[in-house]
């Protein structure tokens, strides 16, 4: 087990600046997740921990001391990559056993361990079948097994679900973070899907473009993003986003004006459907589509500041296509960004009288 | 209204009147006569390709006097002719794999027995008198009535033994070679890699030919001239490029990820490359084997042009020595000695030619 410490660590590729300083601190034992769009450096920052690549500037510590030039074989670190990169010519149980090698680890204790670890993901009665033979969920297992049989102290996941079909993957993901709690291992999750980061991961570390944008708990990355981008990044069906000018007290954003405390000039404002509900006062509108979507119904609304998402409760439709609606919110749940992107923590907004 | 209940009058009348047995009476036929038709013309391109070796084999173990006997191959012929055209006909008539088993293994019964009867009296083992008699030219010379015999031959067996060893250490090294600068050339970035593999491709372009006086002179210097080993770094060196530039391509097959994956999992960059990338590309190596074997096997102006004494004849030159003193006196001993030389090839493609067929070239990538 370990804490990891990134101190202003950055990542070159020739001319191209991948991950220009990172600061970053995981404390033992944690589940992390690293959230991001494709290309934001996430991939890189792990493959920098499994010693991969050697960071260009700066320095990694695993419990305080500088691994920078530790070799990856020599990091003790397990991966699951994304296409589980399983031996494809070793059984599962050679595949399971071959980090045991390099650690001569004796012959029975090998085979004890590969069993064990193998009951723990439930793959015991796939051991001498090859790789080609598995499903992905069970491949899936099998590269998980492969990464825990040497008992790492830090353990890498890059993208391990997005190969699963969707009810094998609600599946794996309660797997994966309860084996996790049992071992107690220092966990990275490295994910472009905020769901399975918030679902899974104590704390997310929402990146982009090489950056950290937030730190927080999933709550706090929902409730107060402190930036446009993790507000639009974070949350399913996505925020609504009106871009609009705060003067006077007034927002205003196409035809309409809304009252503003606490901010002034270009501003952006957010706000989940899901905090939206249609009532009798509110931002008038017409209701363009219906999207049901089984527990809920996202409703696409037309008003005079454009498109607004509106989610609610109840499996049938209680409003019909183009009928005249009043959307409702309230202040608390309302965000405002400065013209910059970043939150107006004390600004809100609330709906017209 | 009326002008769209017209319109839909016609067309039900036509729907109930479709004959769809007779439709597919007319796709069954058409797909019957297109088999027939793709095995006749498959057939007719490769009688050429296959009579010849036919004839070899016919004239090797039939011609007892030296003269390939035109009533042996007639009959020969008259046997594997109809012999062909049964199993092209079972191949495109039969309905079920079963039945077209059945029927290949029963003209393949049929055959036999009839070139036994009608060939089998002709079958003569003397022409391989050179497999056990070294100083089998006056033999052979004297069924002519002719006694002098002009060549010192080696025993072919010592012919063999040098083709073997030219092409076996030739594909060892062309292997060892190919194997470590395509990883190289797939896996590392390093100044003037593309064009490392642009030259390779350049490089695989000149004939070799024109090249043989400066090799000849370059060995002489060396003092490799008349040395098996002279040759076989001739060799390596024209089949190299070609050779990595494959397994270059079956390098960039395998993932990175499984490379990375051995590497965190505890090995070495040469162990990873060694138990997790090699395994993997077995059949690029299998494939740059045969073919670099092969060449070897068949390698004529090199060693004809760098090998002198005879006891470094390959079996090429002793091939070729037999058909100069022999040929117009005993067509029967030369084609004995290109079966010999034959077998070997043969063996190697039968064993091989399921990895020969998962060549796939990659394109020069940056």
């Amino acid at each position: 087990m370990a804490r990891i410490e990134f101190r202003n660590l950055c990542k070159r590729f020739g001319e191209a600046t991948v991950i220009p300083g990172m600061d970053l601190e995981i404390d033992d034992g944690e589940f992390v997740a690293l959230l991001g769009p494709s290309g934001c450096g996430k991939s890189t920052s792990l493959l920098i921990l499994a010693g991969i690549y050697m960071p260009s500037g700066g320095e990694l510590l695993f419990d305080g001391h500088v691994v920078n030039e530790v070799e990856a074989k020599d990091r003790n670190v397990g991966i699951v990559f994304q296409s589980y990169a399983l031996y494809p010519q070793m059984t599962v149980r050679e595949n399971i056993m071959f980090p045991l090698r390099f650690k001569r680890t004796p012959a029975d204790e090998a085979r004890e361990r590969t069993n064990s670890i193998a009951d723990l993901v439930q793959i015991g009665e796939l051991l001498d079948r090859r790789p080609s033979e598995l499903s992905g969920g069970q491949q899936q297992r099998v590269a998980l097994a492969r990464a825990l049989v040497k008992e790492p102290q830090l353990l890498l996941l890059d993208e391990p679900l997005s190969n699963l079909d969707a009810s094998l993957r609600l599946s794996m993901r309660t797997e994966i973070k309860s084996l996790q709690k049992k071992l107690g291992i220092t966990t990275i999750l490295v994910t472009h899907d905020q769901v399975e980061a918030t679902t899974m991961a104590d704390r997310i570390i929402c990146m982009r473009a090489g950056r950290i944008e937030q730190i927080g708990a999933p709550n706090d990355l929902y409730h107060r993003p402190s930036s446009l981008f993790v507000a639009g990044f974070i949350g399913s069906p996505p925020i609504n986003l009106v871009v609009g000018r705060a003067e006077n007290g007034q927002f205003a954003a196409g035809s309409v004006a809304l009252p503003v405390e606490g901010a002034a000039g270009d501003v952006t404002v957010g706000l989940r459907p899901e905090h939206l509900s249609f009532g009798k006062s509110g931002l008038p509108g017409r209701i363009a589509q219906l999207e049901p979507m089984g527990r809920e119904v996202l409703y696409v609304v037309d008003t005079g500041i454009g498109y607004v998402r509106v989610l609610e409760q109840g499996s049938s439709a209680a409003h019909a296509s183009s009928e005249e609606v009043r959307i409702a919110f309230a202040a608390e749940d309302s965000l405002v960004f400065d013209s910059g992107g970043k939150l107006l923590e004390c600004a809100r907004i609330r709906p017209p009288s | 209204m009326t002008a769209s209940a017209d319109l839909v009058l016609p067309r039900s009348n036509a729907k109930a009147s479709v004959d769809w047995t007779t439709i597919a009476a007319r796709s069954r036929l058409r797909r019957r006569t297109e088999a027939v038709g793709a095995y006749a013309f498959l057939i007719a391109v490769s009688l050429p390709i296959v009579l010849p070796y036919f004839w070899l084999v016919t004239v090797a173990f039939s011609a007892k006097l030296g003269i390939a006997e035109t009533k042996v191959l007639w009959r020969s012929m008259a046997v594997l002719v109809p012999a062909i055209i049964a199993f092209w006909l079972v191949g495109a008539l039969s309905a079920h794999r079963r039945r077209m088993l059945v029927g290949f293994a029963v003209i393949t019964v049929l055959a036999g027995m009839v070139f036994a009867v009608l060939v089998g009296p002709d079958l003569y083992l003397g022409n391989f008198i050179f497999l056990v008699e070294p100083n089998f030219e006056s033999a052979v010379l004297s069924r002519g009535g002719q006694v002098t015999a002009t060549t010192q031959y080696p025993s072919v067996w010592h012919a063999f033994a040098n083709s073997l060893i030219l092409a076996g250490s030739q594909t060892a090294i062309v292997v060892t070679v190919a194997s470590l600068a395509g990883y190289y050339l797939s896996r590392f970035q390093f100044p003037g890699r593309v064009a490392t593999l642009r030259s390779l491709l350049v490089l695989h372009a000149f004939p070799v030919l024109t090249l043989i006086v400066p090799l000849f002179l370059m060995l002489y210097w060396i003092g490799l001239l008349d040395t098996l080993f002279g040759v076989i770094l001739v060799l390596v060196a024209f089949e190299l490029p070609f050779a990595i530039f494959i397994m270059k391509g079956f390098f960039d097959g395998v993932p990175w990820d499984i490379e990375m994956s051995a590497l965190t999992d505890g090995a070495s960059r040469r162990q990873a490359f060694l138990r997790v990338v090699l395994p993997q590309v077995k059949n690029g190596i299998i494939a740059i084997a045969v073919f670099s074997f092969i060449r070897g096997w068949e390698e004529y102006i090199f060693v004809f042009t760098f090998l002198i004494r005879n006891t470094n004849w390959t079996m090429s030159l002793y091939m070729y020595f037999v058909r100069d003193d022999m040929m117009g006196v005993d067509y029967g001993v030369v084609s004995a000695v290109g079966v010999f030389y034959l077998v070997p090839s043969l063996l190697l493609y039968a064993v091989a030619q399921k990895y020969l067929s998962q060549i796939t070239l990659g394109g020069v990538k940056g």
